[in-house]
């Protein structure tokens, strides 16, 4: 740990990112941004911005005064999240690339070249938060995932008890460091404290209150364990469900700025700092493609390859489609087959090319009571034990009850409470207890 | 966002130039009511017509050619698209320089080509465009100035090469052509720009540049020269690059043309002492700081400054926050974030080239905003070394 310790923030040039390195940079860390270039496509007609969004991230760096390094990932990018992703949709599945991105690139390469680099932390914009669990508090129980530690995790807000040590057995931590927020060396909180003396700008928000560091935290009579994933306070942002698949070190290595914050606290932040991305419209879909349709983009990589679309209940055939891949289990918009009533895609068969659609948004084979898990991995290192949790199957989806069953090699079951709309072979089911996001799988 | 020509201080005249108010009011009525079609059959109309003529012949004029070898295009980057047209052939090759434009290089690419190398200061060397020229080559392509660090090609000696290839070819029975191409869309304003004096057989210059419209550019043409349609159409332009023809563009062009050519001389000397004294400025504060290109063969009012171990791009930005607008290197370069093509051709160390930065002066130019420029710029350099470096103070004259 360095003196100051050193966080290498990710800076994509957006608001949410210039906004988390300026906060670190306010509660006083040793600050340098860090620009991704990953896997773009450049073909005429078709190109990710990202020269622009490196002007943002860098011109973003100097108006904070920090460095703005540049590292170029995208051959693990291609490897890692493109290849896969081609791969997944010619297996007849549907994967989500953001969350492979952050397994693989973000929280794997990035963190391990920040370590080797000497940083302390990385850090990154995304919308979501680390808990520190203080075992020696004698409050809280470090084993997670019961309903109780979740709720104490709520109640011990920092937006609502500051200062309040008893109280805080487990705390969202947004610019303090999960994994050793306890081991923070009395020098450093000199120099945060004499920064704030300076008039260094201290943030203007109503949970400045989670910000820079209190002595609270700085007890050495407490130490760290576990770090836990929460949702974040803007359950629309929330982010946890990209996140589950990042592993429990690199949380314990990684700060969140924002978790704490709304979006639109973001962006009056962002304005009242005058940062170059304060008015940058968000980016929309997957950042490798920018805004291109997945479609469009595999059409670049698969040969076309026309086949039957089968109504179910009929068993006519009411169309073509130029690829099953290309299609996914409850798709209404792009069949092409035009006229009357949507049709919705209730399956396919990737052997015979077939696209199986229906009329009837409540079909059957569009519901499931069920769903089998493969891949799993758990951000407390172990399954949880078998039992009733929230289940979300899509970023910021709602969060269903379920009972889930954890069996051998990183698999596990599924049962919901509620008929559900079915998933999408190769998307991912997402646990969570109360505001703790505890991992999950890839829907098999 | 519009500029306080009071308060900020525009030192990137390579990249774009206020339109000049005498253009504007010649190109006004072209835009408003007189906005025929020059192919429209009615009096009007075809007065338009005779306006856009007139224009060609004015910018003909200008270039001491004929209007007949003009064809008016949509800037300068299509002029080269032109040109590169007399490579339509089975057997073909290109020679350009290193440090080319992209528009040049890009075209260059699509054909085979040989890259001519520059000297450590930019300049190419006759014998080696010689040393290039296969039984195949149909065409040499070399900017006059280079956009990046101005220096000014021998295009003169360059030329009687071409013309050399071409008389012995004749001799040896071989009728592949062979021409001599020149972009000097950065010169106009600056130096001669007579297709006589500079021995080309096509050359292409852009309104932009010199206080004209953007959008607008030229290809000189000499006679003989096959080209091949750009753009399919109506057949305008001779069938060259079709479609409606911009009048109040042409009309632009021409006014801006004629009032840079004349003014040259003028203007120019005015540049060389204003970059010398920014010059001078900056390297009595830094005297680390490399200046490149060719100290007696460059335009005039550009200054390619390096300041070794900085981030150039990071001080367009502090620079931009005090008002001082400038570039590092060409504008397309820094955008791909990629290191420059020309300053690794002259032999630049990547740790001098990212700190480079293009200084460009021009009519927006003064001695007291220039004068002004050079504080700030200095002061911006000087806190910068101070933040990478806190431990090291600047070398003795470095610091006030």
């Amino acid at each position: 740990m360095n003196e100051v310790p050193k966080v290498l923030v990710g800076m994509s040039g957006g608001v949410d990112s210039s906004v988390a390195a300026a906060l670190l940079v306010e509660a006083g860390y040793d600050v340098t941004g860090a620009y991704m270039k990953n896997w773009t496509l450049d073909v005429p007609g078709m190109q990710c911005p990202w020269a622009e969004d490196l002007a943002y991230a860098k011109r973003t760096a100097v108006k904070l005064g920090i460095d703005l390094r540049v590292y170029d990932f995208q051959d693990a990018y291609k490897h890692d999240v493109v290849d896969y992703l081609v791969r997944e949709y010619e297996a007849g599945r549907t994967p989500n690339p953001d969350i492979m991105c952050n397994q693989d690139v973000k929280f794997g390469l990035f963190l391990e070249t920040a370590l080797a680099e000497g940083f302390d932390y990385i850090a990154t914009g995304h919308y979501a938060s680390c808990s520190a669990v203080l075992t020696n508090s004698g409050q809280v129980d470090a084993a997670v995932a019961s309903d109780t530690s979740s709720s104490s995790c709520k109640a011990s807000s920092l937006r609502e008890v500051r200062g309040s040590e008893e109280d805080s057995a487990t705390c969202r931590s947004a610019v303090r460091p999960a994994g050793s927020c306890a081991s923070l060396p009395h020098a450093f909180e000199k120099i945060a404290s004499q920064s704030e003396e300076e008039g260094v700008q201290t943030v203007a928000s109503p949970s400045s209150a989670t910000l820079g560091y209190d002595n609270s935290f700085t007890d050495s009579s407490t130490t760290c364990d576990s770090p836990q994933l929460l949702r974040a306070v803007d359950a629309h942002k929330d982010q946890t469900y990209f996140l589950y698949r990042m592993g429990q070190a690199a949380l314990a290595r990684t700060l969140f700025p924002l978790g704490e914050f709304t979006k639109q606290q973001v962006r009056e932040m962002a304005e009242a700092r005058g940062l170059p991305a304060a008015n940058k419209p968000d980016s929309q879909g997957i950042c490798f493609i920018g805004e291109a349709p997945i479609q469009d983009f595999l059409r670049m990589y698969v040969q076309p390859n026309p086949g039957k679309i089968i109504d179910v209940d009929t068993h006519e055939v009411v169309g073509a489609h130029d690829g099953a891949l290309f299609f996914t289990l409850g798709q209404r918009k792009g069949l092409g087959v035009g006229g009357g009533q949507p049709y919705y895609v209730v399956g396919k068969d990737m052997a015979a090319n077939e696209v199986y659609v229906s009329h009837n948004p409540q079909a059957a084979a569009l519901q499931t009571t069920e769903l089998q898990l493969e891949n799993c991995t758990w951000l407390a290192g172990e399954a949880p034990q078998e039992g009733s949790y929230l289940v979300r199957t899509r970023h910021t989806g709602p969060l269903v009850e379920a009972h889930f069953t954890p069996q051998a090699t990183a698999q596990a079951s599924l049962a919901f409470t509620q008929p559900q709309e079915r998933v999408a072979p190769g998307q991912s089911a997402v646990l969570y207890s109360g505001d703790i996001c505890l991992g999950g799988g890839i829907v098999s | 966002m519009h500029m306080d020509f009071e308060r900020e201080i525009y030192l990137d005249h390579a990249a774009a130039t206020p339109l000049d108010a005498r253009v504007r009011e010649a190109m006004e009525p072209f835009l408003i009511e007189r906005f025929f079609n020059p192919s429209a059959p009615y009096a009007p109309a075809w007065e338009t017509r005779h306006t856009f003529e007139a224009a060609r012949a004015d910018l003909a004029h200008a270039i001491g050619a004929k209007p007949a070898e003009v064809i008016i295009t949509a800037g300068a980057t299509e002029s080269v698209n032109l040109a590169f047209g007399v490579l339509q052939a089975a057997q073909t090759h290109v020679i350009t320089t290193t440090i080319e434009h992209s528009a040049v290089m890009a075209c260059a690419k699509a054909y085979p080509h040989t890259l001519v190398p520059v000297n450590h200061h930019g300049l190419v060397d006759p014998a080696d465009v010689r040393a290039a020229i296969t039984p195949d080559t149909r065409l040499v392509s070399i900017g006059l100035a280079n956009n990046e660090i101005g220096t000014v090609q021998p295009l003169r000696a360059i030329s009687e090469v071409v013309n050399n290839v071409r008389q012995e070819r004749l001799l040896a029975g071989n009728t592949t052509p062979l021409y001599l191409h020149s972009d000097a869309s950065q010169c106009a304003g600056q130096l001669d720009v007579n297709v006589s004096t500079l021995g080309v057989d096509m050359l292409t210059l852009n309104a932009a540049k010199i206080y004209g419209p953007k959008q607008v550019g030229l290809l000189w043409v000499a006679r003989g020269v096959q080209l091949m349609p750009l753009v399919l159409g109506g057949g305008q332009e001779r069938g060259l690059r079709s479609g409606t023809e911009n009048v109040a563009g042409a009309v632009g062009f021409a006014k801006a043309l004629q009032i840079v050519v004349e003014g040259r001389k003028d203007e120019a000397a005015r540049l060389i002492q204003l970059r010398k004294s920014l010059q001078r400025q900056l390297t009595e504060a830094f005297p680390d700081a490399v200046v490149s290109g060719h100290k007696k063969h460059c335009l005039p009012g550009l200054l390619h400054i390096s300041f070794p171990g900085l981030d150039a791009e990071r001080l367009v930005y502090l620079l931009e926050s005090e008002g001082v607008y400038v570039a590092t290197g060409a504008a397309c370069a820094a955008n791909k974030a990629t290191r420059s093509h020309v300053l690794e051709a002259i032999g630049l160390p990547p740790e001098v080239a990212d700190g480079s930065l293009r200084l460009t002066l021009g009519r927006l130019s003064t001695e007291e905003n220039t004068a002004r420029a050079a504080e700030i710029i200095t002061r911006v350099v000087r806190d910068e070394y101070a933040r990478i470096n806190p431990s090291r103070p600047l070398s003795d004259s470095g610091v006030e």
